[in-house]
């Protein structure tokens, strides 16, 4: 399961929505709908970090502030 | 003439504060005189035709502003509106339908110098009043910028950002737009709209003058580079071709179609668009629009969705065992469930059999009843006719008897001889054999002797 950490937002979310139709369908036989349930709970759990790195509080930065700081720390 | 108003001017500066000490230059003068000379300086100019591209045309309720423009300079003009609506007669004659169809056209315009002095409470300014114009052709800018969106579609740089892949939900997200503006508020509310709270990295850059175009180029690539941006939106309110003229340059252009970070640009409208548009992986209408297809999920809605995925996985998992469970529970109790099935089976046909023979039993003596009922009548019947008929026999046969009853003949008149021993002696013979003879009438027997014959 380790290589669908990797994966992002998008391609976990349309994964889960595959799993979950192939679960309805019942045409899943007990390992491999234990094993999708897995992969699923995985991929949810990714989805659920993305969207949780972008609702605690907007971050702003400026560019100009941004690049100056990098350039400092290089020079550094 | 202009020359001796502002020499009067500065005749008229002795008597007010000093200037500026150790200046060699004359005043310091009343800037509405100075200004006032200036016009009439001005003014003073040859009236010339120019040729060049219309741009930034905007009508005010008495004059109609624009810009003239070629590739060395530009100078702003206005026209009376009466003057305007006889120029847009002769050019809708030679083809030219509205007034929006002059932007960015090749034009000849007829006219002078002008200079609004301005006063205490409004600003002053130079135009070139314009009184007679000529539609000479397509701009040379227009045709410039469409000859540089085909060089890039040849070279394929149209299509190179819509291929690259774009997050749907990016945790930092870069935007270049004016320091000051709408566009910025605009993108703000969006992305707040969405719920969307990640890193926001604010490239501030002017978005219409000569400085624009690098400034933001600059700030594209930095975006690209730093931050771990994963989509950029170059934003800025709507406005004429000649503000969006920053967004058609071409090393702009360049730079976007060759970034490995997806741009979404919202510079302008449907009814202008730029070359940026073109190039940019997504073109939006508003800044609003952009902050949209920059962030492709609510992320409220998000939420809600992948919790009740979660739920429905659980839901799936803890069935798929509990149902398999289930199902082998069932199996294992089959044989017992089929006994069990198979003598309730019994005991139901049992049941019936029995109360099917007592049915067949309360039928039978029913109809046995009903047939006894039946013979008792026909027996009784059958009795009564036999008894009637009986009865009609015997009177028959009493008649018959009575018929041949000896007393009835003997009513009749005649006796009949027997022995004194009662024995009858129906012929003569017999009766000559005994002595003593009896003769029974019908009411009395009377003692006979036989004669001697």
């Amino acid at each position: 399961l380790s290589e669908l950490e990797g994966q992002t937002y998008e391609a976990a979310s349309a994964r889960v929505e595959e799993i979950i139709k192939r679960l309805d369908s019942g045409e899943a036989s007990l390992n491999e709908t234990l094993e999708l349930v897995r992969e699923g709970k995985t991929l949810i759990e990714l989805c659920a970090r993305e969207l949780a790195a972008v609702s605690d509080a907007l971050e702003e930065l400026r560019l100009d502030e941004l690049v100056a700081r990098l350039e400092r720390e290089s020079a550094g | 003439m202009a020359q001796t108003r502002i020499d009067d001017a500065a005749g008229a500066a002795q008597a007010r504060p000093a200037g500026i000490p150790d200046s060699e230059l004359a005043g310091p003068f009343p800037v509405g005189e100075y200004a006032a000379a200036l016009r009439t300086r001005l003014r003073a100019f040859a009236r010339v035709q120019l040729i060049g591209e219309l741009v930034n045309l905007r009508p005010a309720r008495a004059r109609v502003y624009f810009e003239l423009r070629d590739s060395a300079g530009a100078i702003p003009c206005a026209a009376w509106r009466d003057d305007w609506q006889a120029m847009l007669v002769r050019a809708s004659r030679e083809g030219t339908q509205a007034s929006d169809a002059l932007e960015g056209m090749q034009v000849v315009v007829a006219g002078g110098c002008d200079y609004y002095p301005g006063s205490a409470t409004s600003s002053p300014g130079f135009s070139f009043t314009v009184s007679d114009m000529r539609v000479a052709g397509e701009g040379d800018l227009l045709a410039r910028i469409d000859r540089l969106r085909k060089q890039l579609d040849a070279e394929g740089l149209l299509e190179r950002q819509k291929r690259l892949p774009r997050a749907l939900l990016p945790r930092a997200i870069g935007v270049v737009t004016a320091s000051t503006g709408k566009a910025r508020d605009d993108v703000l509310a969006a992305l707040g709209r969405r719920g969307w709270a990640g890193r926001l990295v604010w490239g501030f850059a002017p978005v219409q003058d000569r400085h624009a175009a690098p400034a933001i180029t600059r700030a594209l690539s930095d975006l690209a580079a730093v931050g771990d941006v994963e989509t950029v939106i170059v934003a800025r309110g709507g406005g004429s071709l000649a503000d969006l003229l920053c967004f058609c340059d071409e090393t702009l252009c360049r730079t976007v179609a060759l970034l490995g970070v997806p741009v979404i640009a919202s510079v302008g409208h449907h009814t202008d668009r730029t070359l940026l548009d073109d190039v940019a992986a997504v073109s939006c209408s508003t800044p609003t629009h952009a902050a949209e297809a920059a962030v492709g999920v609510d992320c409220g809605q998000a939420r809600a969705r992948q919790a009740a995925a979660a739920g429905r996985l659980r839901e799936h998992g803890r069935r798929a065992v509990l149902t398999r469970a289930r199902a082998l529970a069932l199996l294992s109790r089959a044989p017992g469930a089929h006994l069990e099935r198979q003598q309730v089976r019994l005991h139901q046909l049992l049941r019936e059999t029995r109360a099917g023979a007592r049915r067949r039993l309360d039928d039978e003596r029913a109809l046995s009843a009903r047939r006894a009922i039946v013979l008792e009548r026909k027996a009784a019947s059958v009795q009564r006719d036999c008894n009637e008929r009986h009865v009609r026999e015997l009177e028959r046969l009493a008649l018959a008897l009575a018929a041949h009853d000896p007393q009835r003949t003997l009513e009749r008149g005649y006796a009949l001889i027997e022995s004194s021993r009662g024995e009858s002696l129906p012929t003569a013979a017999r009766a000559r054999e005994v002595e003593e003879l009896r003769l029974r009438f019908a009411d009395d027997t009377l003692p006979a002797r036989m004669l001697e014959p």
